[in-house]
């Protein structure tokens, strides 16, 4: 018997990668707004700060972002397993246990958040709620970091299963994504800070607090990013030939753009521009993905055997979701309901 | 063989379920909710009632904490289980159903947001509006269980697609509606043993009552379209393989009972406590009630599960990740070459990649307490023949010299000692034992392959005879290789044999 045969894509690759990109850019948009929110509430030094209101809407937003982050996770994670599924599955299982608990803390994190929100005393206590689900956040990171770096290292990853089978490691290479994992913590913070600073953009003692966290978050965000760089070793030649260096010009370009343009409180522009570079770093990541891998995997050598009729009824459905939530959200925000905060 | 193996001492056959059956029992619940709550609300904004519509968005609470956070999440850790338990099966379903999962995405990301707004909006839309977000809801999250049933009932009965490779083909597939009429009436009786609970805790009253009430008739209406759409399902099923599942295995058939007993258990729940005394409906009740619906629930997905067996995709995979197409060049070549991520043990490996995903050596559907006392041949050809073993399994795809080598792995963790000692029997209860082990894997006295009618009235010379040629009788049957002691035992309790099966 013929059975159907699997190793194909259903759509060419240049589109599943274009939808990998985009949802990814927006899951993280959202992940650094909650995270970096979260972090620059909990450490600014603002008196009073749990009774203040733009705090206090923050604190209200944290579990609607934290759903929007993962809603939008799920989409990158689905084309991340179809383009890379040796990679992506045999690290996760190499770190199964560690892989397996993300959900479980996902879901603490998400409870210590509408907590939070649901708590009525303020004070000390929401505090708390945050610094627990901020630390769970911390795991999640650094869980993803490590896995998804170990996944562009076959070689590594084949040693380590060798030597245990239990899904008790974590990626021993620590030296190869420290950089990365505190690079995309620190980029969340500054984002985190633009948005503090937008949310309070009407309030001039929030306001220097997000201009703080934002103008710092990218200099440190940056001078990490370099260094991560430095690890690449081998692989910075075929970094520095290819095109990611280019889009890492725009994203460098831009955020100090956006920087220039949120001083001057141009909010529209300056967070067009950090959304764009945000999408620049997240094709510096795909590139660096492809280099690492070259010599095991390219996602190009598999055959396409596209299912146009399944593609457009996706696209109507995508559509319809987009029809959907801009409905609802223009029903909700509508200028009847001015009188309320949000 | 591209993936490295979890080697979890947890089995595969609890850690899976422990995951899923949480994520459907509140993802089935969010649907029905949904439809719940809107078709309430709007009965309440018609009659004006607010004592109904202030429990309602207490409901909603409720519904947003289980159903955005839990029910989402736990989705999630489905996705995290599959990949990590049977990678190779995920990677099939990806290939092909990705924009199925793209779209059913769409509808989740819609979902979700209504729900939110549905629950922030109570005193900030306008109750018209309210309304369209509650039924946008309900109808998006209904969408996503449409898309995910496709490719649920995929697993189980692929279809045309195992000819034709096509999307629609696997995804319309034999069990497609009745499975997504069946899983709505869970949907139904779910939404109402949650609004149960709910209403529960109010003190007793007219108003407690009337919800009471209500929501026991919302549990029955769902348990009469799930027992009626549930013979419409098993009928979908193609024939020859509810016919092959009578014959090898016992589980799905057990599921299915205990659907009937948990079925009727809630029955009585509902009419009794729903609808006779409603106004002391007490949580306590509520509690049962939803134990009782998640052990219902679990055995209509356990049923599902097991009669797949031993497949993860009908005719096309084995549960083990060995697609059905690799067997015979595996079988020629070997199984190891193919491993991608080895240990170094070869034995290990392959007990990994054969055995492991349904079987641990002590803990769930123990191997060990099947081979102790038993020799290295024995094994080695019970794993050549497991496909004949009763127990629905694959076939072992590998070459005979792996099959040593397997046999050789899972003989050093048994115990050593003879059966008599082991079990400390004699006589006749030794040679009962000696069968079991020996003969009963493939022949069960009056069950599966049942060979009691060659067995009966023999002499004892021929008795020795059947056991010197045992390993000519069938091409899966292993020779005789126990010692005298067993021998004469084996013999003695054959010898108490009488045809029918009963001795
Ligand atoms: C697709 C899942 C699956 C795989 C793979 C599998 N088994 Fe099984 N096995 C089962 C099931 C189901 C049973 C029946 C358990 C029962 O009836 O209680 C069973 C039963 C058995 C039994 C016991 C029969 C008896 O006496 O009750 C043995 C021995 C056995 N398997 C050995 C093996 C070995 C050895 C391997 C690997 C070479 C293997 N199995 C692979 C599913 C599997
Ligand atoms: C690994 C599975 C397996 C085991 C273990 C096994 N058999 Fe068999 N046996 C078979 C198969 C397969 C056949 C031939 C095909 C068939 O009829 O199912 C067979 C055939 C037979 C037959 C022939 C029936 C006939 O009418 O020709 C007898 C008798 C028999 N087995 C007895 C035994 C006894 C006694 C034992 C234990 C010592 C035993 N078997 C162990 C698989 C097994």
């Amino acid at each position: 018997m013929n059975l159907p045969d699997y190793h194909f894509f259903p759509a060419p690759l240049w589109l599943i990668t274009t939808l990998h990109i985009l949802t990814l850019t927006l899951h993280f948009a959202a992940m650094n707004f909650m995270f970096g929110g979260i972090v620059v509430i909990l450490f600014c030094k603002l008196q009073d700060k749990w009774q203040h209101p733009v705090v206090l809407q923050f604190v209200k937003l944290f579990p609607t972002a934290m759903a929007a982050t993962v809603t939008l996770g799920v989409a990158p994670l689905l084309f991340v397993q179809l383009v890379y599924p040796q990679q992506i599955y045999s690290a996760s299982i190499i770190s199964g246990w560690f892989w397996l608990l993300i959900f479980v803390v996902a879901i603490i994190s998400y409870y210590f958040l509408y907590a939070g929100s649901f708590s009525k005393t303020g004070g000390n206590k929401l505090g708390t709620y945050l610094t627990v689900a901020l630390i769970g956040l911390l795991y999640i990171s650094f869980v993803y970091s490590s896995v998804f770096s170990l996944a562009e290292h076959p070689t590594l990853m084949k040693t380590l299963y060798a030597g245990n089978q239990s899904g008790l490691i974590i990626n021993s290479h620590i030296g190869s994504y420290i950089f990365r994992w505190l690079h995309m913590l620190l980029g969340a913070i500054t984002v985190g800070g633009f948005f503090v600073g937008l949310l309070g953009r009407h309030d001039n003692r929030i306001f220097p607090v997000g201009k703080r966290f934002f103008l710092w978050g990218m200099i440190i965000t940056m001078v990490i990013g370099v260094v991560y760089m430095f690890t690449f070793g081998e692989y910075l030649r075929a970094y520095m030939r290819s095109p990611a260096i280019w889009w890492l010009l725009v994203s460098f370009i831009l955020s100090l753009a956006s920087l220039h343009f949120f001083f001057k409180r141009r909010f529209v522009i300056s967070g067009s521009m950090l959304f764009i570079s945000l999408l620049g770093m997240v094709i510096n990541r795909h590139i660096v993905r492809l280099i690492f891998l070259n010599e095991h995997y390219n996602p190009a050598t598999i055959p396409v055997q596209p299912q146009w009729s399944v593609f457009i009824a996706f696209l109507l459905c995508f559509l319809l979701a987009l029809g959907a939530v801009w409905y609802m959200l223009r029903m909700y925000f509508a200028p009847k309901h001015a009188s309320s905060p949000r | 063989m591209n993936y490295p193996f979890w080697d979890v001492d947890i089995g595969y056959g609890i850690l899976m379920p422990l995951i899923a059956v949480i994520h459907v029992f509140v993802s089935h619940f969010a649907i029905g909710g949904g439809l719940y709550i809107v078709v309430a609300e709007t009965a309440a904004r018609k009659a004006g009632d607010t004592m109904r519509l202030e429990f309602l968005q207490r409901l909603s609470k409720f519904f947003v904490l289980v159903s955005v956070v839990f029910g989402a999440l736990t989705g999630v850790g489905i996705w995290f289980i599959i990949g990590l338990l049977n990678p190779g099966g995920t990677e099939v379903l990806i290939h092909n159903f990705v924009f199925g999962w793209a779209s059913e995405w769409a509808f989740f990301v819609i979902e979700i947001l209504a729900a939110i707004i549905y629950y922030y909006g109570w005193n900030k839309l306008s109750p018209r509006e309210h309304l369209i977000v509650g039924w946008i809801y309900f109808v998006a999250a209904w969408m996503s269980l449409f898309i995910i049933n496709g490719i649920i009932t995929f697993m189980l009965t692929p279809g045309e697609w195992l000819t034709t490779g096509n999307f629609w083909d696997g995804f319309f597939n034999p069990t497609f509606w009745s499975s997504l009429v069946l899983r709505t009436g869970i949907c139904i009786s779910l939404a109402g043993l949650y609004a149960l609970l709910v209403a529960s805790r109010y003190p007793s009253s007219p108003f407690k009552a009337k919800t009471v009430r209500y929501n026991a008739i919302w549990g029955l209406a769902g348990l009469i379209v799930v027992f009626l759409s549930f013979f419409w399902y098993k009928n979908a099923i193609p024939g020859d393989v509810m016919a092959h599942l009578a014959e090898t295995i016992s589980m799905p058939f057990t599921a299915i009972d205990q659907l009937y007993v948990y079925s009727a258990i809630l029955a009585v729940g509902f009419i009794v406590f729903g609808l006779f005394i409603p106004k002391t409906f007490h949580p306590v009740t509520g509690v049962i009630l939803m134990i009782v619906g998640l052990l219902w629930f679990g055995a209509y997905e356990w049923f599902r599960e097991s009669a797949r067996k031993p497949y993860v995709i009908s005719d096309y995979m084995y549960a083990n990740a060995i697609a059905v197409a690799d067997v015979e060049s595996l079988q020629e070549n070997g199984l190891l070459p193919s491993i991608a991520y080895r240990t170094g043990d070869d034995g290990a490996d392959l007990y990994r990649r054969v055995c492991r995903t349904c079987h641990t050596m002590t803990g769930y559907r123990a191997l060990k307490p099947k081979f102790d006392g038993t020799d290295v041949d024995f094994i080695a050809a019970i794993i050549r023949g497991m496909h004949a073993m009763k127990g629905n399994m694959p076939p072992f795809p590998g070459t005979e010299e792996e099959s040593q080598l397997l046999a050789a792995h899972i003989y050093n963790q048994v115990d050593h000692r003879h059966i008599k000692t082991i079990y400390n029997f004699e006589g006749i209860e030794l040679g009962r034992k000696v069968y079991e082990i020996r003969c009963g894997k493939c022949h069960v006295i009056g069950g599966y392959n049942d060979k009691t009618e060659s067995l009966v009235d023999l002499s004892d010379e021929e008795y020795n005879d059947l056991l010197d040629m045992a390993g000519d009788l069938g091409e899966e049957m292993p020779d005789f290789t126990g010692d005298d002691t067993e021998r004469q035992a084996l013999i003695e309790y054959l010898k108490t044999l009488t045809e029918g099966g009963a001795q």
